[in-house]
């Protein structure tokens, strides 16, 4: 069997559609039966330098063919036309580069093409090419139960038989830390926020967790928030953090590296990121990995992936209910073992049994 | 139907729990002037006001199971509860009473949460298992009883049935959210599950929440997505149909009439209260007591309406005819029953005043039967928007940009409401969503604060249930998605809310039988064609109703009930509305631009705009009740 997985972008950035496609490449590999089964990546946005700092669990040797168009559209849409002639299956990583598919089809009418559907990119009506794209799709994997209804809400006549919904997993990079101390919190709660902090991205609520600081800080005197991400909208956010009178308990990280990542993710008490539009929400994820707790909005993909038992689950845009439910978890925190049990659902290898029934069927 | 409260949780002593308890129960005499009852351990008080209706002299709550392991306080009446009963093992003594409290004890002891599904009526409960040291509390499917909660920090839940009883816990702070303001200009009345004020939430029909160890668990129990509607009667013919659906109502009215008091009907004289005061009146084979409002002011002749309805079905006619002078007297009253702002229910406060001095106790009402068969001018809008719209996206940006700001220049109106949709509609359900907007969203805006501003501009422009309500209701047809908006939306926010409140200030039990689970349900599998009607307003329920009514009730165009208040704000109401928009009135509000709603209501004066009158009065009884609030 011969696979091909379509990506936007795997290496070139470090945001959520890119490591989930790191998982999926992961799990292709993982799952070739014999050596007559290759798995190629094609990307829109890589160059082919990216392949040379390719994580440790995955080889440039294995992926054939490994191309990446240096975002030229052109370029792209050939490359994959020439192989796609010789392959089996493709999986489209964004609805984006599904019409592309959808015309190698045309050609070759035995060829099956999944389509991976993240969150916000598929929650709005469709052009004419992604409708026929989508509707002559063998599968459409959605990240989450609720991803999956926002399609049929838009497109009603899709099957809904073939719309599966398969969790998204950790970065298989992201190794798990061995240990899980717990820590008193007494005056000094610490949250963190990990967020792109562009206009585009204004709905992911980290304005509210900035509001809500001045009513924490009345509990938990010494409490600090530390954001970590970076984009357009940052001095916005941090004038807003000045006018809120919480300035000094609020810290922005900037950018930082995965090691850097993983500290701040260790360091913290509860991991707050209360978005409207999650379609699953990667990041709860990794905070869920350190142990810590998490707070997500009741919106959008995120209640799939955050429950009360784990952390809570506030309306989106109420400051009061962010407060509340910090000061409430910071008095009935889980055990960080419960919220790393919580977390197995989620493992890779659970993924890639899942991926591979859904691909196989 | 009664009042229940409780708390569970919270950083206190078990005996000042009672007594706050205790204080919660008094605030709610009026919803249950019959008797109350506490009942206390160690983590958590539940409380109780009772209307006795079935059972009078047994029934007492809050009820526990004979082992003390279980306790009930329950706000509602289950109407099926002699069917469950007989599924139902007798408890260890056996049944002790003929009361459905006795039996959703049972039921829930035996499914759990599973029962909630299998209960047919209105209902709000809290159910406490003092082993496991978890409390369930659930909100019937429609929202007919209200639940309203605050969390608090220590993780303790106090909860209610009035808003008013929640804050005589003093437990809660009581602050007006900001935030709701512009819900509140958006569809006169703030979407559950948010409420008026800040931290009390309103638990959402169809749900229930789990209460242990400080965490609390939501959880949709009953939903209309087509996956769960059951297709095992479903109708091949309207032939077929409609004498199906006429024995459906007739099951429901029956189920409805179920009472050891004396049950009455509202009756306006339309096709919804008509019809259910006629099967009510043929099934219980004694003479029924209906009741009307009506206006000695020139057009609003519908009491002429229900009279000949009345004579022609044979009850016991009453006629109260309602001045706006008496509504000027009433409205402090009025007002302290409010437990958040609304600019309806009037006229149910009255109509169930005027039933309780006549000595009845529980009536029922048509209410529901306009969102259910299709009788709103939403069920006509809506699909032609639809068709419009798939136009509208395919002529290039710049052309629809300009099209909408020449629409925006145009003031307050229809021109307004529509660049709403235009600019920001993409599917069916964000024009549900917006058909039920009163102001539109830049007349909204100018009529907040800036403060308000910004939080109303955070949330966008669709009622907040968009997303989840898309996705409940995919592959739904467009006439059953405009009947789940109106039933979920302005049924349950405004109507329903307004009916428990007001019906409750006059200790009087206000039963819809149109607002049936099993009904809904039974709808729901049906080919939506022989539902609404095309061409025929209610056309299925006319014909359901043969013989029950005379034709012209059947076939009478839908006028709406509406009180004169367009002229009573230029005479009675006037003082009132004087004292509402004056400056130091406005001053109260500080979520609202005074000076753009001052000129709001000097422009109504101005220019006579009668049909303006709905959003200056619901504007006055917002700014009356944010004075109230404030004083209290």
């Amino acid at each position: 069997m011969k696979t091909l997985l379509f990506a936007p972008e795997v290496f070139r950035g470090d945001g959520g559609i890119a490591r989930i496609l790191r998982g999926y490449l992961h799990a292709l590999l993982e799952s070739k039966a014999d050596e007559n089964d290759t798995v190629g990546l094609i990307v829109l946005n890589d160059t082919q330098e990216c392949f040379q700092n390719m994580p440790s669990y995955l080889s440039g040797d294995t992926i054939t063919p490994l191309v990446g168009s240096n975002r030229s559209k052109l370029h792209f849409i050939f490359s994959a036309l020439r192989h796609a002639f010789t392959t089996d299956r493709i999986i489209c990583g964004h609805i984006h580069l599904a019409p592309i598919a959808r015309v190698i089809k045309w050609f070759r009418p035995r060829l099956s093409y999944y389509i991976v559907a993240h969150g916000i990119e598929v929650w709005r009506p469709y052009s004419a090419l992604e409708r026929r794209a989508l509707l002559n799709a063998t599968r459409i994997i959605c990240v989450s139960e609720f991803t999956r209804r926002q399609m049929l809400r838009f497109l009603p006549e899709l099957d809904p038989a073939r719309l599966i919904v398969i969790p998204n997993t950790l970065d298989p990079d992201f190794s798990l830390p061995p240990d899980l101390p717990t820590r008193n919190i007494d005056k000094d709660l610490r949250l963190l926020t990990v967020s792109r902090l562009s206009t585009a991205d204004n709905y992911k609520g980290v304005d509210t967790l900035i509001e809500a600081m001045s009513q924490i800080l009345k509990r938990h005197p010494n409490a600090t928030l530390q954001i970590v991400g970076s984009g357009d909208d940052s001095p916005r956010w941090q004038e807003l953090a000045t006018n809120s009178g919480s300035a000094e308990a609020i810290s922005f990280m900037g950018r930082l590296s995965d090691k850097e990542l993983r500290e701040v993710y260790s360091r913290c008490d509860i991991f707050a990121l209360p978005s409207l539009k999650e379609g699953f929400g990667l990041v709860y994820l990794e905070a869920m990995s350190f142990g810590k707790p998490c707070i997500a909005a009741r919106a959008g993909g995120a209640p799939e992936a955050v429950t009360e038992e784990v952390g809570a689950l506030i309306e989106y845009n109420n400051v009061d209910e962010i407060a509340d439910a910090c000061i409430r978890l910071a008095q009935h925190s889980p055990k960080p073992a419960l919220v790393r049990a919580y977390l197995e659902q989620f493992y890779f290898s659970h993924f890639k049994r899942r991926l591979s029934g859904a691909l196989t069927h | 139907m009664c009042g229940i409260a409780g708390i569970v949780g919270t950083n206190q002593s078990p005996s000042s729990r009672a007594e706050a308890v205790n204080q919660m129960n008094a605030a709610m005499l009026h919803r249950g002037p019959d008797e109350q009852g506490v009942f206390s351990c160690n983590t958590v008080s539940l409380g109780n006001r009772r209307l006795a209706i079935f059972d009078p002299d047994n029934g007492h709550q809050p009820m526990s199971s004979a082992d003390g392991r279980y306790t009930l306080v329950f706000n509602g009446a289950i109407y099926n509860f002699e069917e469950l009963r007989a599924e139902l093992d007798p408890p260890g003594p056996g049944w002790q009473t003929q009361c459905d409290t006795e039996v959703l004890l049972a039921a829930l002891i035996h499914w759990g949460e599973s029962a909630l599904p299998k209960l047919r009526g209105m209902f709000a409960f809290a159910f406490w298992d003092n082993q496991t040291q978890e409390l369930l509390l659930a909100r019937d499917p429609f929202g007919i009883k209200p639940f309203y909660y605050h969390w608090g920090i220590d993780g303790g839940v106090t909860f209610a049935s009035e808003l008013e009883a929640l804050f005589a816990s003093n437990q809660i702070a009581r602050e007006i959210d900001p935030s709701s303001i512009n819900s509140y200009l958006a569809y006169f009345s703030v979407p559950a599950p948010k409420t008026i004020y800040r931290r009390v939430r309103c638990l959402q029909p169809g749900y229930c929440a789990k209460w242990k160890a400080g965490k609390l668990n939501l959880n949709q129990y009953w939903d209309l997505q087509p996956e769960n509607i059951v297709r095992n009667d479903v109708c091949a013919t309207y032939e077929e149909f409609v004498p199906k659906l006429r024995s459906q109502l007739e099951d429901s009215v029956r189920a409805h009439a179920v009472s050891d008091v004396r049950v009455g009907a509202f009756l306006s004289g339309g096709l919804d209260s008509s019809g259910i005061a006629a099967m009510l009146e043929r099934q219980s084979g004694q003479k029924l007591a209906t009741f009307t409002l009506g206006f000695g002011e020139a057009g609003f002749a519908e009491q002429d309406l229900a009279r000949d309805t009345a004579q022609f079905i044979g009850t016991d006619h009453h006629e109260f005819q309602l001045t706006g002078d008496e509504v000027a007297n009433r409205l402090p009253d009025i007002l302290a029953r409010m437990d958040q702002p609304t600019g309806d229910g009037i006229n149910t406060y009255f109509v169930s005043r005027f039933a309780a001095q006549a000595g009845v106790k529980v009536v029922l009402s048509g209410l529901g039967g306009d969102e259910i068969f299709g009788g709103y001018p939403s069920f006509r809008h809506v699909p032609k928007l639809m068709r419009y719209l798939k136009w509208w996206h395919r002529l290039p940006v710049s052309v629809r940009k300009m099209i909408i700001a020449r629409m925006r220049r145009q003031g307050e109106g229809r021109s307004q409401k529509l660049a709403d949709f235009l600019e920001h509609t993409r599917d069916l359900h964000e024009i549900a969503s917006l058909q039920r907007m009163v102001f539109a969203e830049p007349s909204r805006m100018a009529l907040l604060s800036k403060d308000a501003r910004g939080l109303a501009e955070r949330s966008g422009p669709f009622h907040p249930l968009t997303d989840d309500f898309g996705s409940e209701l995919q592959n739904t047809g467009v006439m059953r998605t405009v009947s789940a908006w109106e039933m979920r939306t302005y049924m349950t926010d405004v109507l329903l809310s307004d009916s428990d409140v007001f019906s409750m200030a006059n200790s009087i039990e206000l039963r819809t039988p149109f607002v049936d689970s099993p009904l809904v349900r039974w709808l729901w599998q049906q080919p939506e064609e022989f539902v609404y009607t095309p061409g025929r307003t209610k056309g299925a329920l006319a014909d359901a109703m043969t013989d029950y009514l005379p034709s012209a009730t059947r076939e009478r165009p839908k006028i709406g009930f509406t009180l004169p208040f367009a002229l009573w704000m230029r005479g009675p109401l006037r003082d009132f509305l004087e004292t509402a928009f004056s400056k130091s009135s406005l001053g109260n509000c500080p979520w609202l631009d005074a000076r753009a709603v001052r000129s709001l209501w000097d422009d109504y004066m101005q220019h006579n705009n009668a049909r303006n009158w709905s959003r200056v009065w619901s504007l006055a009884m917002l700014v009356s009740f944010a004075n109230r609030h404030r004083s209290s």
